[in-house]
Protein backbone atom coordinates (compact mmCIF):
# COMPACT_ATOMS: atom_id res chain seq x y z
CA UNK A 1 0.00 0.00 0.00
CA UNK A 2 1.37 3.38 -0.93
CA UNK A 3 2.09 5.99 1.68
CA UNK A 4 -0.61 8.25 0.28
CA UNK A 5 -3.26 5.55 0.56
CA UNK A 6 -2.11 4.75 4.10
CA UNK A 7 -2.61 8.34 5.20
CA UNK A 8 -5.82 8.81 3.22
CA UNK A 9 -4.19 11.55 1.14
CA UNK A 10 -4.31 11.97 -2.62
CA UNK A 11 -1.22 12.33 -4.80
CA UNK A 12 -0.74 15.35 -7.10
CA UNK A 13 -2.10 14.87 -10.65
CA UNK A 14 0.59 14.12 -13.22
CA UNK A 15 1.24 16.10 -16.37
CA UNK A 16 0.77 14.05 -19.57
CA UNK A 17 3.39 13.48 -22.24
CA UNK A 18 6.14 12.01 -20.07
CA UNK A 19 8.89 10.23 -22.01
CA UNK A 20 11.08 7.39 -20.71
CA UNK A 21 14.34 8.57 -19.15
CA UNK A 22 13.98 12.28 -19.77
CA UNK A 23 10.44 12.83 -18.52
CA UNK A 24 9.27 16.29 -19.59
CA UNK A 25 12.76 17.67 -20.16
CA UNK A 26 12.20 18.27 -23.90
CA UNK A 27 8.96 20.25 -23.57
CA UNK A 28 10.53 22.14 -20.67
CA UNK A 29 13.61 23.07 -22.71
CA UNK A 30 11.65 24.50 -25.65
CA UNK A 31 10.00 27.23 -23.54
CA UNK A 32 9.75 26.51 -19.85
CA UNK A 33 7.46 29.43 -19.04
CA UNK A 34 4.91 28.13 -21.54
CA UNK A 35 5.42 24.54 -20.41
CA UNK A 36 4.61 25.53 -16.82
CA UNK A 37 1.46 27.37 -17.94
CA UNK A 38 0.37 24.26 -19.82
CA UNK A 39 0.98 22.16 -16.69
CA UNK A 40 -1.34 24.39 -14.68
CA UNK A 41 -3.95 24.45 -17.46
CA UNK A 42 -3.98 20.65 -17.55
CA UNK A 43 -3.79 19.78 -13.83
CA UNK A 44 -4.74 22.87 -11.81
CA UNK A 45 -3.31 24.02 -8.50
CA UNK A 46 -0.85 21.13 -8.22
CA UNK A 47 0.80 19.59 -11.29
CA UNK A 48 3.55 17.01 -11.14
CA UNK A 49 6.11 16.79 -13.92
CA UNK A 50 9.36 14.90 -14.32
CA UNK A 51 12.71 16.58 -14.93
CA UNK A 52 14.96 13.71 -16.01
CA UNK A 53 14.02 11.75 -12.91
CA UNK A 54 13.44 14.60 -10.48
CA UNK A 55 9.71 14.66 -9.72
CA UNK A 56 8.62 18.28 -9.50
CA UNK A 57 5.27 19.61 -8.29
CA UNK A 58 4.27 22.98 -9.71
CA UNK A 59 2.19 24.94 -7.20
CA UNK A 60 -0.10 27.53 -8.84
CA UNK A 61 -2.41 30.24 -7.57
CA UNK A 62 -2.04 32.65 -4.64
CA UNK A 63 -2.83 30.13 -1.89
CA UNK A 64 -0.35 27.50 -3.08
CA UNK A 65 2.26 30.15 -3.82
CA UNK A 66 1.88 31.59 -0.34
CA UNK A 67 2.42 28.12 1.15
CA UNK A 68 5.54 27.72 -1.02
CA UNK A 69 7.00 31.14 -0.28
CA UNK A 70 6.34 31.01 3.45
CA UNK A 71 8.06 27.62 3.73
CA UNK A 72 11.16 27.68 5.89
CA UNK A 73 14.44 26.10 4.84
CA UNK A 74 14.16 23.15 7.20
CA UNK A 75 10.96 22.03 5.46
CA UNK A 76 11.34 23.44 1.94
CA UNK A 77 15.03 23.65 1.25
CA UNK A 78 16.49 26.21 -1.11
CA UNK A 79 19.93 24.71 -0.61
CA UNK A 80 18.96 21.27 -1.92
CA UNK A 81 17.18 22.79 -4.94
CA UNK A 82 20.01 25.13 -5.91
CA UNK A 83 23.08 22.86 -5.70
CA UNK A 84 24.05 23.98 -9.21
CA UNK A 85 25.23 27.23 -7.63
CA UNK A 86 27.77 25.50 -5.37
CA UNK A 87 30.73 25.34 -7.79
CA UNK A 88 29.94 28.92 -8.89
CA UNK A 89 29.59 30.57 -5.47
CA UNK A 90 32.21 28.26 -3.94
CA UNK A 91 32.45 25.43 -1.43
CA UNK A 92 31.09 26.28 1.98
CA UNK A 93 29.24 29.30 0.62
CA UNK A 94 25.47 29.88 1.03
CA UNK A 95 23.73 26.74 -0.30
CA UNK A 96 26.77 24.60 0.52
CA UNK A 97 27.22 25.94 4.06
CA UNK A 98 25.80 24.29 7.20
CA UNK A 99 22.39 25.87 8.03
CA UNK A 100 23.67 28.22 10.75
CA UNK A 101 26.55 29.53 8.65
CA UNK A 102 24.31 29.91 5.62
CA UNK A 103 21.91 32.01 7.69
CA UNK A 104 24.72 34.29 8.85
CA UNK A 105 26.11 34.65 5.33
CA UNK A 106 22.69 35.61 3.99
CA UNK A 107 22.22 38.05 6.88
CA UNK A 108 25.53 39.71 6.01
CA UNK A 109 24.45 39.86 2.38
CA UNK A 110 21.21 41.61 3.41
CA UNK A 111 23.24 43.95 5.65
CA UNK A 112 25.03 45.20 2.53
CA UNK A 113 21.65 46.15 1.05
CA UNK A 114 20.33 48.05 4.02
CA UNK A 115 19.28 51.67 4.23
CA UNK A 116 22.70 52.99 5.24
CA UNK A 117 24.49 51.61 2.16
CA UNK A 118 21.60 52.33 -0.20
CA UNK A 119 22.25 56.06 -0.09
CA UNK A 120 25.78 55.50 -1.39
CA UNK A 121 24.53 53.12 -4.04
CA UNK A 122 21.99 55.67 -5.28
CA UNK A 123 24.79 58.22 -5.78
CA UNK A 124 26.97 55.63 -7.56
CA UNK A 125 24.18 54.63 -9.93
CA UNK A 126 23.32 58.25 -10.78
CA UNK A 127 26.98 58.87 -11.64
CA UNK A 128 27.32 55.73 -13.75
CA UNK A 129 24.19 56.64 -15.73
CA UNK A 130 25.44 60.21 -16.25
CA UNK A 131 28.80 59.00 -17.53
CA UNK A 132 27.09 56.59 -19.90
CA UNK A 133 24.61 59.11 -21.29
CA UNK A 134 27.36 61.69 -21.78
CA UNK A 135 28.55 59.62 -24.76
CA UNK A 136 25.20 59.47 -26.53
CA UNK A 137 25.09 62.63 -28.65
CA UNK A 138 21.82 63.96 -30.10
CA UNK A 139 20.56 60.77 -31.63
CA UNK A 140 21.51 57.23 -32.45
CA UNK A 141 20.64 53.56 -32.37
CA UNK A 142 21.86 50.94 -29.92
CA UNK A 143 21.15 47.44 -28.73
CA UNK A 144 19.77 48.30 -25.32
CA UNK A 145 20.12 44.82 -23.88
CA UNK A 146 23.87 44.90 -24.56
CA UNK A 147 24.04 48.44 -23.19
CA UNK A 148 22.20 47.58 -20.00
CA UNK A 149 24.28 44.45 -19.43
CA UNK A 150 27.33 46.70 -19.53
CA UNK A 151 25.80 49.47 -17.38
CA UNK A 152 24.54 47.12 -14.66
CA UNK A 153 27.86 45.27 -14.59
CA UNK A 154 29.47 48.63 -13.88
CA UNK A 155 26.96 49.62 -11.20
CA UNK A 156 27.10 46.16 -9.59
CA UNK A 157 30.92 46.14 -9.45
CA UNK A 158 31.02 49.73 -8.24
CA UNK A 159 28.52 49.12 -5.42
CA UNK A 160 29.98 45.73 -4.48
CA UNK A 161 33.71 46.14 -4.85
CA UNK A 162 34.25 49.90 -4.81
CA UNK A 163 35.34 52.66 -7.19
CA UNK A 164 38.96 51.46 -7.45
CA UNK A 165 37.99 48.06 -8.72
CA UNK A 166 35.27 49.42 -10.99
CA UNK A 167 37.54 51.87 -12.82
CA UNK A 168 40.36 49.36 -13.12
CA UNK A 169 38.01 46.61 -14.28
CA UNK A 170 39.92 44.46 -16.71
CA UNK A 171 38.90 42.34 -19.66
CA UNK A 172 40.18 39.43 -17.63
CA UNK A 173 37.55 40.07 -14.96
CA UNK A 174 34.79 40.22 -17.57
CA UNK A 175 36.01 36.97 -19.09
CA UNK A 176 36.10 35.20 -15.72
CA UNK A 177 32.65 36.43 -14.88
CA UNK A 178 31.38 35.22 -18.24
CA UNK A 179 32.91 31.77 -17.66
CA UNK A 180 31.16 31.57 -14.30
CA UNK A 181 27.86 32.55 -15.90
CA UNK A 182 28.14 29.80 -18.47
CA UNK A 183 28.61 27.36 -15.61
CA UNK A 184 25.04 27.97 -14.47
CA UNK A 185 23.12 26.68 -17.47
CA UNK A 186 20.19 24.23 -17.38
CA UNK A 187 22.38 21.10 -17.47
CA UNK A 188 24.05 22.24 -14.23
CA UNK A 189 20.71 21.78 -12.47
CA UNK A 190 20.83 18.10 -13.42
CA UNK A 191 24.50 17.59 -12.46
CA UNK A 192 26.94 20.47 -11.96
CA UNK A 193 29.95 18.12 -11.75
CA UNK A 194 29.82 16.50 -15.21
CA UNK A 195 33.13 16.32 -17.08
CA UNK A 196 32.53 19.17 -19.51
CA UNK A 197 34.68 22.02 -20.83
CA UNK A 198 32.20 24.66 -19.60
CA UNK A 199 32.43 23.32 -16.06
CA UNK A 200 36.24 23.17 -16.19
CA UNK A 201 36.27 26.80 -17.33
CA UNK A 202 33.85 27.62 -14.52
CA UNK A 203 36.12 26.10 -11.86
CA UNK A 204 39.21 27.81 -13.25
CA UNK A 205 37.40 31.15 -13.31
CA UNK A 206 36.20 30.70 -9.72
CA UNK A 207 39.78 30.09 -8.50
CA UNK A 208 41.22 33.07 -10.37
CA UNK A 209 38.42 35.38 -9.23
CA UNK A 210 39.22 34.53 -5.65
CA UNK A 211 42.85 35.53 -6.23
CA UNK A 212 41.71 38.89 -7.58
CA UNK A 213 39.28 39.57 -4.74
CA UNK A 214 41.75 38.34 -2.12
CA UNK A 215 44.11 40.98 -3.48
CA UNK A 216 41.59 43.74 -2.78
CA UNK A 217 40.81 42.30 0.65
CA UNK A 218 44.49 42.23 1.59
CA UNK A 219 44.95 45.80 0.41
CA UNK A 220 41.96 46.95 2.47
CA UNK A 221 43.12 45.08 5.58
CA UNK A 222 46.42 46.94 5.26
CA UNK A 223 44.53 50.27 5.14
CA UNK A 224 42.01 49.48 7.87
CA UNK A 225 41.12 53.10 8.67
CA UNK A 226 39.67 53.88 5.25
CA UNK A 227 35.87 53.81 4.72
CA UNK A 228 34.39 52.56 1.45
CA UNK A 229 30.60 52.39 1.89
CA UNK A 230 30.38 49.42 -0.47
CA UNK A 231 29.23 45.84 -0.04
CA UNK A 232 32.76 44.42 0.27
CA UNK A 233 33.26 46.54 3.37
CA UNK A 234 30.08 45.05 4.88
CA UNK A 235 31.12 41.51 3.92
CA UNK A 236 34.58 42.00 5.47
CA UNK A 237 33.22 43.35 8.75
CA UNK A 238 30.48 40.74 9.23
CA UNK A 239 30.98 38.05 11.87
CA UNK A 240 29.65 34.63 12.80
CA UNK A 241 28.13 33.98 16.24
CA UNK A 242 31.59 33.03 17.60
CA UNK A 243 33.04 36.37 16.48
CA UNK A 244 35.07 35.01 13.58
CA UNK A 245 35.07 36.79 10.23
CA UNK A 246 34.22 35.40 6.81
CA UNK A 247 37.09 33.77 4.94
CA UNK A 248 38.33 35.12 1.59
CA UNK A 249 36.58 32.18 -0.04
CA UNK A 250 33.28 33.08 1.62
CA UNK A 251 33.61 36.78 0.81
CA UNK A 252 34.39 35.95 -2.83
CA UNK A 253 31.35 33.67 -2.83
CA UNK A 254 29.08 36.39 -1.48
CA UNK A 255 30.37 38.83 -4.10
CA UNK A 256 29.63 36.31 -6.86
CA UNK A 257 26.23 35.38 -5.40
CA UNK A 258 25.22 39.02 -5.16
CA UNK A 259 26.37 39.71 -8.74
CA UNK A 260 24.45 36.70 -10.00
CA UNK A 261 21.29 37.66 -8.13
CA UNK A 262 21.37 41.25 -9.27
CA UNK A 263 23.08 41.62 -12.61
CA UNK A 264 21.07 39.97 -15.38
CA UNK A 265 17.83 40.32 -13.49
CA UNK A 266 18.44 44.09 -13.58
CA UNK A 267 19.77 44.34 -17.13
CA UNK A 268 16.89 42.27 -18.53
CA UNK A 269 14.29 44.33 -16.68
CA UNK A 270 15.94 47.61 -17.68
CA UNK A 271 16.00 46.53 -21.33
CA UNK A 272 12.33 45.52 -21.18
CA UNK A 273 11.46 48.83 -19.53
CA UNK A 274 13.18 50.72 -22.37
CA UNK A 275 11.34 48.65 -24.98
CA UNK A 276 7.96 49.17 -23.30
CA UNK A 277 8.61 52.92 -22.96
CA UNK A 278 9.11 53.02 -26.73
CA UNK A 279 6.13 50.72 -27.37
CA UNK A 280 3.56 52.29 -24.98
CA UNK A 281 3.58 56.03 -25.84
CA UNK A 282 0.40 56.86 -23.86
CA UNK A 283 1.73 55.60 -20.56
CA UNK A 284 5.17 56.94 -21.35
CA UNK A 285 3.76 60.47 -21.72
CA UNK A 286 2.39 60.26 -18.17
CA UNK A 287 5.69 59.03 -16.78
CA UNK A 288 7.55 61.79 -18.58
CA UNK A 289 5.18 64.46 -17.24
CA UNK A 290 5.70 63.15 -13.72
CA UNK A 291 9.48 63.15 -14.07
CA UNK A 292 9.48 66.66 -15.49
CA UNK A 293 7.36 67.87 -12.58
CA UNK A 294 9.53 66.14 -9.98
CA UNK A 295 13.00 66.65 -11.39
CA UNK A 296 12.52 69.42 -13.94
CA UNK A 297 14.32 71.99 -11.84
CA UNK A 298 17.51 69.96 -11.94
CA UNK A 299 16.92 68.21 -8.64
CA UNK A 300 19.44 65.44 -8.08
CA UNK A 301 18.52 61.78 -8.27
CA UNK A 302 19.12 60.52 -4.75
CA UNK A 303 17.79 57.76 -2.54
CA UNK A 304 15.35 60.27 -1.01
CA UNK A 305 14.23 62.00 -4.19
CA UNK A 306 13.63 58.63 -5.90
CA UNK A 307 11.54 57.18 -3.10
CA UNK A 308 8.24 58.34 -4.51
CA UNK A 309 7.78 58.35 -8.29
CA UNK A 310 4.34 56.70 -8.60
CA UNK A 311 3.79 56.71 -12.37
CA UNK A 312 7.28 55.40 -13.08
CA UNK A 313 6.88 52.81 -10.33
CA UNK A 314 3.55 51.63 -11.75
CA UNK A 315 5.13 51.39 -15.20
CA UNK A 316 8.05 49.31 -13.89
CA UNK A 317 5.67 47.10 -11.89
CA UNK A 318 3.79 46.33 -15.08
CA UNK A 319 7.07 45.52 -16.85
CA UNK A 320 7.90 43.13 -14.00
CA UNK A 321 4.46 41.54 -14.23
CA UNK A 322 4.74 40.71 -17.94
CA UNK A 323 8.47 40.02 -17.93
CA UNK A 324 9.48 38.69 -14.48
CA UNK A 325 13.25 38.08 -14.65
CA UNK A 326 13.11 34.89 -12.58
CA UNK A 327 10.36 32.70 -13.98
CA UNK A 328 10.84 29.56 -11.95
CA UNK A 329 11.53 29.30 -8.21
CA UNK A 330 12.29 25.93 -6.66
CA UNK A 331 12.58 24.21 -3.27
CA UNK A 332 13.31 20.61 -2.28
CA UNK A 333 10.74 18.99 0.02
CA UNK A 334 12.49 17.83 3.21
CA UNK A 335 9.43 16.65 5.19
CA UNK A 336 6.22 15.28 3.64
CA UNK A 337 3.66 18.03 3.04
CA UNK A 338 -0.10 17.64 3.36
CA UNK A 339 -1.36 20.38 1.07
CA UNK A 340 -5.15 20.53 1.44
CA UNK A 341 -5.44 16.73 1.39
CA UNK A 342 -2.75 16.05 -1.19
CA UNK A 343 0.55 14.49 -0.19
CA UNK A 344 3.75 16.00 -1.58
CA UNK A 345 6.43 13.57 -0.56
CA UNK A 346 9.87 14.36 0.81
CA UNK A 347 12.52 14.22 -1.92
CA UNK A 348 10.32 15.81 -4.56
CA UNK A 349 10.93 19.33 -5.80
CA UNK A 350 8.22 21.97 -5.56
CA UNK A 351 8.18 24.93 -7.92
CA UNK A 352 6.24 28.11 -8.62
CA UNK A 353 6.11 30.13 -11.83
CA UNK A 354 6.04 33.91 -11.53
CA UNK A 355 5.38 34.14 -15.27
CA UNK A 356 2.27 31.97 -15.08
CA UNK A 357 1.00 33.60 -11.92
CA UNK A 358 1.28 37.06 -13.47
CA UNK A 359 -0.89 35.91 -16.37
CA UNK A 360 -3.75 34.61 -14.24
CA UNK A 361 -6.81 36.42 -15.67
CA UNK A 362 -8.60 36.28 -12.31
CA UNK A 363 -6.11 38.75 -10.88
CA UNK A 364 -4.86 40.37 -14.09
CA UNK A 365 -7.72 40.72 -16.60
CA UNK A 366 -6.63 40.61 -20.24
CA UNK A 367 -3.22 39.48 -18.96
CA UNK A 368 -1.14 39.82 -22.14
CA UNK A 369 -2.03 43.51 -22.46
CA UNK A 370 0.44 46.05 -21.07
CA UNK A 371 -1.59 48.25 -18.71
CA UNK A 372 0.27 50.52 -16.34
CA UNK A 373 -3.06 51.48 -14.71
CA UNK A 374 -3.79 48.09 -13.18
CA UNK A 375 -5.00 48.18 -9.60
CA UNK A 376 -2.32 47.81 -6.96
CA UNK A 377 -2.08 44.50 -5.14
CA UNK A 378 -4.43 45.57 -2.36
CA UNK A 379 -5.78 42.19 -1.27
CA UNK A 380 -3.85 39.34 0.32
CA UNK A 381 -4.67 37.07 -2.60
CA UNK A 382 -3.42 39.54 -5.15
CA UNK A 383 -0.26 40.07 -3.12
CA UNK A 384 0.59 36.38 -3.45
CA UNK A 385 -0.35 36.45 -7.15
CA UNK A 386 2.05 39.30 -7.97
CA UNK A 387 5.46 37.93 -7.02
CA UNK A 388 8.26 39.34 -9.21
CA UNK A 389 10.59 39.25 -6.17
CA UNK A 390 9.06 36.15 -4.58
CA UNK A 391 7.73 36.88 -1.10
CA UNK A 392 7.73 35.78 2.50
CA UNK A 393 10.84 35.30 4.63
CA UNK A 394 13.11 34.56 1.66
CA UNK A 395 11.89 37.36 -0.58
CA UNK A 396 14.59 38.82 -2.83
CA UNK A 397 16.73 40.93 -0.53
CA UNK A 398 17.75 43.11 -3.45
CA UNK A 399 14.25 44.25 -4.34
CA UNK A 400 14.66 47.76 -2.94
CA UNK A 401 18.06 48.11 -4.64
CA UNK A 402 16.68 46.87 -7.95
CA UNK A 403 13.71 49.25 -7.97
CA UNK A 404 15.87 52.18 -6.93
CA UNK A 405 18.32 51.42 -9.74
CA UNK A 406 15.58 51.13 -12.36
CA UNK A 407 13.97 54.38 -11.21
CA UNK A 408 17.32 56.14 -11.23
CA UNK A 409 18.12 54.99 -14.78
CA UNK A 410 14.81 56.04 -16.31
CA UNK A 411 14.40 59.23 -14.30
CA UNK A 412 17.72 60.24 -15.88
CA UNK A 413 17.06 58.97 -19.42
CA UNK A 414 13.45 59.75 -20.18
CA UNK A 415 13.44 63.55 -19.70
CA UNK A 416 16.57 63.79 -21.89
CA UNK A 417 15.72 61.41 -24.71
CA UNK A 418 12.82 60.02 -26.66
CA UNK A 419 12.90 56.32 -27.57
CA UNK A 420 11.61 54.55 -30.69
CA UNK A 421 11.36 50.92 -31.74
CA UNK A 422 13.62 49.99 -34.66
CA UNK A 423 11.93 46.68 -35.47
CA UNK A 424 8.27 45.64 -35.66
CA UNK A 425 6.53 46.02 -32.27
CA UNK A 426 5.66 42.31 -32.08
CA UNK A 427 9.24 41.24 -32.78
CA UNK A 428 10.34 42.17 -29.25
CA UNK A 429 9.52 39.00 -27.28
CA UNK A 430 10.65 37.20 -24.14
CA UNK A 431 13.85 35.18 -24.53
CA UNK A 432 13.91 32.22 -22.14
CA UNK A 433 17.00 30.47 -23.44
CA UNK A 434 18.94 31.38 -20.29
CA UNK A 435 17.80 31.06 -16.69
CA UNK A 436 16.98 34.78 -16.51
CA UNK A 437 14.29 36.20 -18.78
CA UNK A 438 15.31 39.00 -21.13
CA UNK A 439 14.11 40.63 -24.36
CA UNK A 440 15.04 38.75 -27.54
CA UNK A 441 18.04 39.84 -29.61
CA UNK A 442 18.46 42.19 -31.31
CA UNK A 443 16.96 44.63 -28.84
CA UNK A 444 17.42 47.75 -30.96
CA UNK A 445 16.01 51.14 -30.08
CA UNK A 446 16.55 54.55 -31.61
CA UNK A 447 16.90 57.58 -29.36
CA UNK A 448 16.65 61.30 -30.01
CA UNK A 449 17.40 64.18 -27.67
CA UNK A 450 14.31 66.08 -26.54
CA UNK A 451 14.17 69.80 -27.31
CA UNK B 1 -9.00 58.04 16.99
CA UNK B 2 -5.49 56.95 17.69
CA UNK B 3 -2.99 55.28 15.44
CA UNK B 4 -2.00 51.72 16.18
CA UNK B 5 1.15 50.39 14.52
CA UNK B 6 1.55 46.66 13.91
CA UNK B 7 4.13 44.65 11.98
CA UNK B 8 4.07 41.23 10.31
CA UNK B 9 7.42 40.08 11.62
CA UNK B 10 7.46 37.01 9.34
CA UNK B 11 7.90 39.28 6.34
CA UNK B 12 10.65 41.51 7.78
CA UNK B 13 14.18 41.24 6.37
CA UNK B 14 15.65 44.16 8.27
CA UNK B 15 16.01 46.57 5.35
CA UNK B 16 15.76 49.39 7.95
CA UNK B 17 13.88 51.84 5.76
CA UNK B 18 11.39 52.38 8.64
CA UNK B 19 14.23 53.21 10.98
CA UNK B 20 15.47 55.79 8.49
CA UNK B 21 12.00 57.32 8.08
CA UNK B 22 10.85 57.31 11.67
CA UNK B 23 13.38 56.36 14.37
CA UNK B 24 10.94 57.55 17.06
CA UNK B 25 8.67 54.56 16.36
CA UNK B 26 10.88 51.90 14.78
CA UNK B 27 14.14 50.23 15.62
CA UNK B 28 15.93 47.33 13.95
CA UNK B 29 17.67 44.86 16.25
CA UNK B 30 19.01 41.32 16.01
CA UNK B 31 16.17 38.86 16.60
CA UNK B 32 16.53 35.55 18.47
CA UNK B 33 17.29 33.97 15.11
CA UNK B 34 20.24 36.32 14.63
CA UNK B 35 18.59 38.31 11.82
CA UNK B 36 18.07 42.05 12.17
CA UNK B 37 14.34 42.74 12.33
CA UNK B 38 12.02 45.58 13.14
CA UNK B 39 10.71 46.30 16.64
CA UNK B 40 7.96 48.82 17.30
CA UNK B 41 9.03 51.22 20.05
CA UNK B 42 5.73 53.10 20.21
CA UNK B 43 2.62 51.11 19.41
CA UNK B 44 0.42 54.21 19.73
CA UNK B 45 2.49 57.11 18.40
CA UNK B 46 1.13 60.66 18.65
CA UNK B 47 -0.52 62.46 15.72
CA UNK B 48 2.61 64.53 15.16
CA UNK B 49 4.36 61.37 13.97
CA UNK B 50 1.60 60.27 11.60
CA UNK B 51 3.25 61.47 8.43
CA UNK B 52 6.58 59.83 9.25
CA UNK B 53 4.93 56.54 10.24
CA UNK B 54 2.91 56.52 7.03
CA UNK B 55 6.08 57.03 5.00
CA UNK B 56 7.76 54.17 6.84
CA UNK B 57 4.80 51.91 6.02
CA UNK B 58 4.67 53.05 2.42
CA UNK B 59 8.38 52.70 1.64
CA UNK B 60 8.95 49.41 3.49
CA UNK B 61 10.15 47.11 0.68
CA UNK B 62 8.28 44.15 2.16
CA UNK B 63 5.06 45.89 3.28
CA UNK B 64 5.55 44.72 6.84
CA UNK B 65 3.92 47.68 8.59
CA UNK B 66 0.18 48.22 9.06
CA UNK B 67 -1.43 51.33 10.54
CA UNK B 68 -4.80 50.84 12.14
CA UNK B 69 -7.11 53.30 13.86
CA UNK B 70 -8.49 52.34 17.23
Amino acid sequence: MSEAAATGLKLPPKVSGEKPGVGHMEAFSVNFARFLMDCEAECGELAEYNMAGQQTVLMSGPEAQEAFLKGLDKKLSRAAAYQATVPVFGEGVIFDAPPERMKTQLKIQVDALRYQNMKNYAAIIAKEVDDWVAQWGDEGEMDFLDEFIQLTLHTACHCLLGADFRYKMTDEFKRLYHDLEKGLQAIAFVDPYLQQPVFEARDKARRRLQELISGIIAERRANADKAYGDALETFMSGTYADGSHLTDNEITGLVIATMFAGHHTSSGTAAWTAVELARQPEYTAEVLAELQALFGDGQELTFESLREVPKLEAFIEEVLRLHPPLVLLMRRVIEDIDYKGTLIEAGKTVAISTYGSHRNPVYFPDPERFDAHREKADTKEKMWAYIPFGGGPHKCAGNAFALMQLKSIFAALLPKYEFFLVDAPDSYVDDLSAMVLKPSSPCRLRYRRRR
Amino acid sequence: MAMKVTVDIDLCQGHSVCLGECPEVFDVVDSDEGYPQVVVLLEHPGEELREKVEKAAQYCPNHVITIEED
